[in-house]
């Protein structure tokens, strides 16, 4: 890996020494432990807070737009069809649209933050 | 017997096991915390940091597929982690090297310590040469783990290694010439 020499081997034992500072200190090494269990163990504020700000504003745009998107939308068909389209009014699309988009929202922004 | 790392993992992953990752965080912190000392050159910010990289591995840990060590593993997420802070620090990068500059001064007198001396070493290498040679002498990666978590070719990966071995060689020889 490295070129061995005496250098080497003294860069090799001054880095180990300085972990040793976080080995050895095991009153550091336990208080680091919990902070982080802690940190697991409690949801994060922030993230419920962006989760939630995100989620709400889709849906307010959506509840607020969608309806009026698909008034306008007029789709031609004949037979099985267009009694399919007859149920499919603005107000269902608006909601099939505003489930996905919080389906969208609950699966990808976790994952993303 | 004590479990492996990898038994360990599996309990995290089945049961969001808190003890046995708190168990893993017992065994790498020290690692992890020292290897982000080195590359910071700041203790508090690396230890934020080695705290964010343990949370996010918590987090990704069902994404550790065993192909390599989980030590390995958990200092990429760590330099990622010091990567993206080096990234937001850019921004103020004039304030902390006054600040960095204010601590030394406050902080570093020469009897501190070899670690310090270290660290001031390190402080002369340039931002890859760093991160290659902590990688390799802290961490204890072969070159080619090294070059794959550095997104490098391997032989750059050896390059910055041997210049920062040689810039070190020479900043710890004057320095002790200095005291001499």
């Amino acid at each position: 890996m490295t070129i061995e020499d005496a250098f080497d081997a003294r860069l090799k034992a001054a880095f180990a020494d300085a972990q040793d500072d976080y080995e050895q200190d095991t009153e550091s090494a336990d208080a680091f432990m919990k902070r982080v269990q802690n940190r697991i163990a409690r949801p994060d504020r922030r993230r419920i807070l962006i989760l939630g700000a995100a989620g709400s504003t889709g849906s307010a745009i959506a509840g607020t737009q969608l309806e009026t998107f698909f008034s306008g939308v007029d789709i031609p068909a004949d037979g099985i069809l267009a009694s399919v389209a007859g149920f499919a009014t603005p107000e269902t699309m608006a909601a099939g649209v505003l489930a996905i988009m919080i389906s969208g929202f609950a699966f990808i922004l976790p994952k993303r933050i | 017997m004590k479990a492996s790392d990898e038994e360990l993992v599996a309990l995290v992953v089945a049961a969001r096991d808190t003890v046995a990752f708190g168990e893993l965080v017992r065994r790498h912190q020290g690692l992890v915390r020292s290897m982000l000392a080195r590359m910071c050159g700041n203790r508090a910010l690396a230890e934020d940091l080695a705290q964010e990289a343990f949370i996010r591995a918590f987090r990704k840990i069902g994404s550790f597929t065993g192909a390599g060590s989980f030590k390995s593993w958990l200092c990429r997420i760590a330099y990622n982690e010091f990567l993206m802070s080096a990234r937001k620090r850019k921004a103020t990068e004039k304030a902390m090297d006054r600040f960095k500059q204010d601590v030394d001064d406050i902080e570093a007198p020469r009897d501190m310590g070899s670690v310090v001396d270290l660290d001031r070493a390190l402080a002369t290498l340039k931002e890859d040469e760093r991160a290659a040679v902590v990688l390799c002498y802290a961490s204890g990666l072969s070159h080619s783990e090294a070059a794959e978590m550095l997104n490098m070719p391997l032989g750059t990966v050896k390059s910055h290694v041997n210049r920062g071995r040689e810039k070190l060689k020479a900043w710890f020889e004057k320095s002790e010439a200095l005291v001499s």
